[in-house]
């Protein structure tokens, strides 16, 4: 037996031997051509995956199977070259540079492709933009980078989502967010959970030719983000930290102090006498009198602080001036600390990365931190199988206190309490008397009560390659999206939302659980100078959110947020919602000598989500690219380096239309009297489907004297089968059905030039340029006109375009509000005089009206900007580098919504005002646009106008980053790899004329209370081992 | 060749996989997918349980603030001259209702109508599919059809009382959309004359109030609720005898709540209640209910009663000690203790239909059709629980009937009636004294639209067959 071994041992070293003798190691260096050594340069055995790749001095070593084996040299950028061993051990090349092309590799739908071979409209965004900026999530730093690309961050919370609109809005009320695809596993639920610096690029799908793969799902656009990899050679440790301090954006339209309030309440409230017919005397004893009780407190030392004519006595002490956004806004910081470790061999390749990130919040109660963590392993089992996992892990919480109008939204508060108001009482506890949110101290009620979301995400994919042969290759691949998400509200038993119940507590849990199973065959030949390409596929996908939540009121012990700790539990709640998709997929691409390139696709996709009638839709697109520099017949210009033309034509889908729109439903929940009783909920439409969308897109990418590249995008998108609920008459029970109501068309051309100024050894200048329009028209609704709050929807305009009474100004006369008549309007049918319409005393010359429901609504523009997009400027001399971001929005409009709070004119007495409001009408100040100021006022002066619509242009400094590099020589001597230290700056300034904090409002240009965006300030480092 | 033998097995598993995966896929159920929390309409009348949970669901939608819940009554009397809401401190709940300066476009106008519609259709989908139901017995179809209809007529007095003119000025008038069950979503509904309305909730109540047995539970429409509804819908029309009958069936041997029950805070039903919204603190929203806003603590607390009405009660009324000068409260106005709380804020049923109300219905009836003497001995019901020794009125023709009215809004304010007979009296609209917005306006005034609603300017855009031209005098 020992002896057996010992053989079998003797044996399994002699094989060994045997094929080393058969095998050869080559060596050398390789550099380009002005003999500097290239580092990172692949080196492949030709035929086999075996490979290699230079050092920093551009030295390898690699073991060929045989000595008349052939080399294959690739860098980016420079020629590939071919070298036959022929039983050489030492093998130097030199590459030279590709001129021709810049050939790189673009993640595309479910494949790769090069920027030569590209058909359709694509963008690719690097990881020097996304990374070492102060942003929680990956899209905000994509604003202004790309043409086409809309991104606007509505609201400042921390680690909050972004509105991103690839090319306007291609529907009425379905989704119009992009797919995104992560390592090309479709995403389920929101993408702040990826660490922006574990992003190698980001490519932007914009027309048809490029994301007609994807279906029912591509109508949107879709973005594919790609993950970093490890790379075969040395392991590199990176380390990376940045510490950020952020303030709200701007300082806001100025609100009132104490005093200002005091006087206009007692004037509001001596208007208010004297309009009811009391004598002047009457009035100011009357104002003298319940100023105090309007306004909530006497600001002030002394009993009657105000002369006759309600201004304050000179001299009087000001106990309280409260500025209550003081109270509610802080500066926040912003940590954050990365390592990553890369590296491998050639067979196994890994990507290790864990992430940290914090942002205190600049509002009070509001937070946000992140932990993630990345694994991306591939491996080579053989010479045709290869598999690998790319997994996601993070960890977040957010302290997040509600917008909207609600009283607990602290913001809202800043805003709306007035400066009498003290914080806190004389024995220094929280103060809950104000007039304006009674019982909401927003300082007391961060401190009280409690809105702690947590998500626990889980994004990990599986793939197979085999390589069938060298023709065919397959791919399967499979994909886990979960995510967990708890979340707990708590309201004081003493004040606030939960002191009539003695405390409410409410918890929910959901969990989000996406898989997606694909299988993909492509077969591909070269011929001489030509390439061809099939794909056939298939996918299968489905999700299963389900929710639990419970509450529970009546709390004895205050401070103890969980349910355990209430009395009374409250109904709690249970449900599931699903949906799943099957499709198959083919692509065929076919190029000819460089010259002419060729795709088309074709996708079905079978969903859950459609009506029965509509189960199953069919998607296609073709695609043609035409490199115009390289025909025979093209003049050679010197000064012309490339031209080329694209054009693409095809159809794509929307399905977000929620899980079961095309079902008639009786809903649960409608107990009565402790029985449980059900309730009709929705509508059937079993034709519902998914909203078509043909979009055409032409491009032209051309080169100019080596240094300047433009780009053109012409494109059109034609949405059909809009969903929209279409209103319905209360007589049908229901409000609204859902149903593939109208067709829509966005138009636009996009522009991006990019110059390089300098571009020597040492000095490096660029400057880029992007511009897009959009202009969005509702081409067809089966309902004549749909009004819907401030928006108007109709055929011909955009689907946010403002409808309402046209705001006229003051009447000089008697302080009333006007509003133009607009008889000829198509608000009412008639386009009579009504009896209350008269001459415009501003001398308009039209008639007006102060009877608010008098003036007919007109179309007042929309909120879309007319254009938008970036300009970013590189410099990088010798070890520093500078570049900034501009991004401009210009032409859309805003209805301030948070400005009408300010200036209510004595509706919402116990208000504060915004200063502006200081400049209401009296018989001494005529001409002006705020009405006089009368408590408890019935003029509807701040019913819905023109008054507060506002153009919400601007230009913005989003980023400005100064870096500099150690010197490689300095990083050896410290045996670093690299070392980099930066001062970055986010959204610095902004030009506007907007009133609010922040123009760039919610896409449909209304306000809600958000927390305003921030500014940021952060320094920081990085360093490579 | 070990790897050749491999690959071939890989090839083969991969085919297999695919095939499996395609046809697997290809299954129908793959795509068919129902929510957890809801069933199919088609489902619902498969059986008397699922059917039986609709009916519920139906008085859960009457239930709701926007509608019987809170707006009905709270508005109802907001609307008249007794009552008042602080203009402050109150988060501006229904203030333009008070003010009278209501919009089309209000919440305050919007919500009531689509609640109220959405009560008719789910009435409609119970009386239209219930003799469909396979496993139901004939006792439980009748049962279920006759208390959708009374909910059904229930919504549509409602309806057509707030937005549309009295129909003592005019039963042609334009009143509300009447639907009693098409499938047509989208030809819209045009304004039915009154009269149509009132006959269409008269015949549901006829048929109701015959088919219908008496229910101890009275958080449910029975028989006698039929009939009560019925005499509220001939009061309105003036039709004297039929009203009186049909609140003598309705309040047929029920016993008057005693002056305890009274006061202790009309949250709970009694021996007079014929019906009570079936109010649970699970259910409802405790925040938006009567008690909310009208007991002093607890809610929104912003309800105050008008100095002028509070001097109308004799000293010896006891009802006289539901207002309360509180300092601490208020320094100003009375606050009013008729609505309480039951143990937790906003835990109260909603009594909608009591006997005293019939009661009262019978006086004025009566009055109207000369028999004085029955009057007098019905009103003496009334007045002498809360003043025992009060002395059985004299007074004759309009004094007695001008007499009774008055004792209506002693006995029921804050019950949902005043805007009411105001305007099927057509009474002038008289407020003074400490009320924050005065008015003094007779029906003959064009102040007078401001008693009616508008149509919601929701309803005129989305249905097809409106036009604003549609709307109501005076918006």
């Amino acid at each position: 037996m020992k002896r057996l071994k010992g053989y079998l041992i003797l044996l399994f070293l002699m094989g060994v031997n045997y094929t080393f003798a058969q095998s050869i190691t080559v060596e050398g260096n390789v550099n380009d051509e002005k003999g500097l050594p290239l580092p990172g340069v692949t080196i492949v055995v030709a035929g086999t995956s075996q490979g290699s790749l230079t050092d920093f001095n551009g030295y390898y070593a690699i073991t060929a199977p045989s000595g008349d084996a052939k080399l294959v040299f690739s860098y980016i950028g420079m020629q590939t070259l071919t070298a036959p061993v022929n039983n050489r051990s030492v093998i130097n090349v030199v590459l030279k540079e590709n001129l021709e092309a810049l050939e790189t590799v673009m993640i595309v739908a479910y494949g790769t492709t090069t920027k030569e071979a590209y058909t359709g409209a694509a963008a690719v965004i690097d990881n020097k933009i996304i990374e070492d900026r102060p942003v929680s999530s990956f899209e905000k730093a994509l604003q202004g980078t790309t043409a086409g690309l809309m991104v606007s961050n509505s609201s400042g919370q921390p680690g909050a989502g972004s509105t991103v609109r690839i090319r306007g809005i291609g529907s009425l009320s379905a989704g119009s967010a992009p797919l995104y695809v992560l390592d090309g596993v479709p995403m389920s639920g929101s993408i702040s959970d990826i660490n922006p610096n574990d992003i190698e690029s980001v490519t932007v799908l914009k027309d048809a030719a490029a994301s007609s793969l994807y279906g029912s799902r591509a109508a949107n656009g879709v973005i594919l983000i790609t993950t970093k990899q490890g790379k075969s050679g040395f392991t590199k440790i990176s380390f990376s930290s940045q510490l950020g301090v952020s303030q709200r954006i701007s300082e806001g339209y100025k609100l009132m102090n104490s005093t200002q309030f005091y006087e206009q309440s007692w004037m509001g409230l001596y208007n208010q006498a004297i309009l009811d017919g009391q004598t002047v005397d009457q009035a100011q004893d009357y104002a003298h009198n319940e100023v105090e009780q309007i306004v909530g407190y006497n600001p002030f030392g002394v009993e009657n602080p105000l002369d006759s004519n309600g201004k304050l006595i000179p001299g009087t002490q000001v106990v309280t001036n409260t500025d209550w956004r003081d109270e509610i806004y802080k500066t926040g910081i912003i940590q954050t600390y990365n390592l990553n470790v890369s590296g491998g061999s050639e067979l196994t390749k890994m990507f290790m990365s864990l992430g940290y990130f914090n942002d205190s919040g600049t509002t009070i109660g509001s937070d946000f931190s992140r932990i993630t963590n990345k694994i991306n392993v591939s491996h080579q089992i053989n010479s045709f199988l290869k598999a690998g996992i790319n997994s996601h892990l993070s960890y977040s919480k957010t302290n997040a206190p509600p917008s909207g109008s609600g009283g607990a939204n602290p913001v809202r508060s800043a805003e709306v309490i007035n400066a009498a108001s003290p914080v806190y009482d004389g024995a220094g506890n929280y103060d809950w008397g104000n007039k304006a949110i009674f019982d909401f101290n927003p300082v007391g009620l961060a401190a009280l009560d409690k809105y702690i979301y947590k998500t626990k995400r889980a994004v990990v994919n599986i793939y197979l390659d085999v390589n069938i042969s060298p023709s065919f290759k397959f791919r399967t691949t499979a994909g886990v999206d979960n995510s967990i998400s708890d979340g707990l509200n708590y309201y004081n038993p003493e004040h606030g939302n939960g002191a009539g119940v003695n405390g409410r507590s409410s918890a929910s849990r959901s969990d989000n659980l996406a898989w997606n199973i694909s299988n993909i065959l492509t077969y591909s030949r070269s011929k001489d100078i030509s390439y061809f390409e099939v794909l056939l596929g298939q996918e299968a996908l489905g999700s299963d959110y389900s929710v639990l939540s419970a509450g529970v009121t009546d709390f004895a012990v205050p401070g103890k947020p969980d349910l355990v700790w209430g009395a009374k539990p409250e109904q709690p709640g249970s449900l599931t919602s699903s949906w799943n998709m099957v499709s198959y997929l083919s692509q065929i691409k076919y190029d000819y000598d460089s010259r002419i390139y060729l795709s088309t696709s074709a996708r079905v996709d079978g969903s859950s989500r459609f009506g029965k009638n509509n189960k199953y839709g069919l998607f296609y697109s073709f695609g043609a690219g035409w490199q115009l520099s390289k025909e025979s017949w093209m003049p050679q210009w010197t000064w012309l380096n490339n031209a080329k033309l694209r054009a693409s034509y095809g159809t794509s889908g929307n399905n977000n239309i929620g899980n079961y729109a095309s079902l008639g439903l009786y809903g649960s929940g409608a107990n009565y009297g402790g029985y449980p009783g059900l309730t009709p909920v929705q509508l059937a439409n079993e034709d519902l489907s998914w909203e078509k969308i043909q979009s055409s897109n032409i491009g032209l990418d051309l080169g100019f004297f080596n240094k300047l590249t433009a780009s053109f995008e012409f494109y059109n998108r034609n949405s059909d089968g809009l969903l929209f609920a279409r209103p319905l008459s209360a007589g049908t029970g229901i409000g609204s059905i859902l149903s593939n109501l109208g067709a829509m068309k966005n138009s636009g051309i996009e522009a991006s030039f990019k110059y390089n100024l300098i571009d020597s050894d040492k000095f490096y200048s660029s400057i880029g340029f992007n511009i897009s329009t959009n202009t969005n028209k509702i081409i067809d609704l089966t309902t004549e006109k749909i009004v819907s709050g401030t928006k108007l929807l109709e055929e011909g305009s955009s689907i946010y375009q403002f409808y309402m009474r046209e705001w006229a100004g003051v009447n000089p006369d008697n302080g009333k509000p006007m509003w133009y008549v607009n008889a000829d309007s198509d608000d009412k049918d008639e386009n009579t005089l009504p009896d209350s319409a008269y001459d415009d005393p501003l001398g308009s010359g039209k008639q007006v009206t102060s009877e608010y429901t008098d003036a007919e609504r007109k179309r007042l523009g929309n909120s879309l900007p007319k254009v938008y997009g970036g300009l970013n400027y590189d410099l990088s001399y010798k070890n520093f580098d500078l570049n900034f971001y501009l991004y401009y929005s210009y032409g859309g409009k805003a209805y301030n919504s948070d400005y009408i709070a300010n200036m209510h004119d004595g509706t919402q007495s116990g208000n504060n005002l915004a200063l502006d409001a200081a400049d209401a009408w009296t018989p001494n100040n005529r001409y002006t646009n705020v009405p006089r100021y009368v408590i408890n006022n019935t003029n509807q002066s701040e019913q819905m106008s023109s008054r507060f619509i506002e153009d919400a242009s601007y230009v913005r400094l989003k980023n400005v980053n100064i870096s500099y590099n150690l010197p490689v020589s300095t990083c050896e001597s410290w045996k670093l790899k690299s070392f980099k230290a930066y001062v970055s700056a986010e959204n610095l300034f902004t030009l506007t004329s907007f009133k609010g904090f922040d123009p760039e409002v919610a896409i449909n240009g209304i306000t809600n209370n958000n927390i305003p965006g921030v500014k940021v300030v952060t320094v920081g480092f990085k360093i490579e081992l | 060749m070990k790897i050749f033998i491999m690959k071939k097995k890989v090839l083969n598993l991969i085919k297999t996989a695919f095939l499996t995966l395609v046809l697997v896929s290809c299954s129908n159920d793959f795509l068919e997918l129902e929510p957890t929390d809801a069933i199919s309409e088609k489902e619902v009348f498969d059986s008397y349980v699922t059917a039986n949970s609709a009916l519920m669901g139906a008085y859960d939608q009457l239930s709701g603030f926007n509608f019987g819940g809170l707006y009905n009554p709270i508005m109802a009397d907001i609307m008249g001259e007794d009552v008042m809401i602080n203009s402050v401190d109150n988060w501006n709940w229904f203030i333009p209702v008070y003010q009278m300066t209501l919009l089309p476009n209000y919440v305050y106008i919007d919500s009531p109508w689509w609640a109220g519609f959405k009560l008719i259709y789910d009435a409609n989908s119970i009386i239209n599919n219930s003799i469909y139901i396979p496993d139901a017995t004939p006792e439980q179809i009748t049962n279920l059809v006759g208390q959708a209809q009374v909910l059904r007529a229930y919504a549509m007095l409602k309806l057509a009382q707030m937005y549309s003119p009295a129909y003592a000025k005019n039963p042609e008038a334009p009143s509300i959309l009447l639907n009693t069950g098409t499938d047509d979503l989208y030809s819209g509904f045009e304004r039915a004359t009154l009269s149509e309305v009132y006959a269409q909730i008269e015949s549901d109540l006829i048929a109701a109030a015959s088919q219908l047995e008496e229910n101890n539970d009275k958080g449910f429409f029975d028989g006698r609720a039929a009939n009560a509804l019925l005499a509220r819908l001939y009061l309105d029309m003036g039709e004297w005898e039929k009203s009186r009958d049909h609140a003598k069936l309705a309040s047929e041997s029920l016993t008057l709540m005693s002056l305890n029950d009274m006061f202790a805070g009309f949250s709970t039903r009694n021996s007079e209640t014929i019906y009570s919204i079936a109010f649970t603190q699970e259910d409802n929203n405790t925040y938006l209910s009567l008690p909310s806003f009208y007991w002093p603590v607890g809610g929104y607390s912003s309800m105050r009663a008008n100095n002028n009405f509070v001097s109308e009660f004799s000293a010896a009324d006891a009802r006289k000690s539901f207002f309360l000068k509180y300092d601490e409260i208020d320094p100003d106005r009375y606050i009013i203790v008729k609505f309480g709380h039951n143990n937790s804020v906003g835990n109260a049923e909603r009594i909608c239909i009591r006997a005293s109300e019939m009661l009262l219905i019978e006086a004025e009836c009566e009055a109207e059709l000369g028999n004085y003497s029955e009057a007098q001995n019905a009103l003496y019901e009334i007045q002498r629980r809360s003043n025992p020794g009060v002395s059985k009125s004299t007074a004759t023709d309009q004094a007695l009937i001008d007499e009774v009215l008055l004792e209506r809004r002693k006995e029921l304010f804050g019950e949902g009636f005043r805007w009411q007979d105001i305007k099927r009296r057509q009474l002038p609209f008289i407020r003074t004294g400490d009320h924050w917005v005065t008015y003094s306006f007779t029906a003959q005034d064009p102040d007078y639209f401001r008693l009616t609603f508008p149509i919601p300017q929701s309803e005129i855009d989305a249905n097809p067959a409106l036009s604003n031209s549609d709307q109501n005098i005076g918006y």
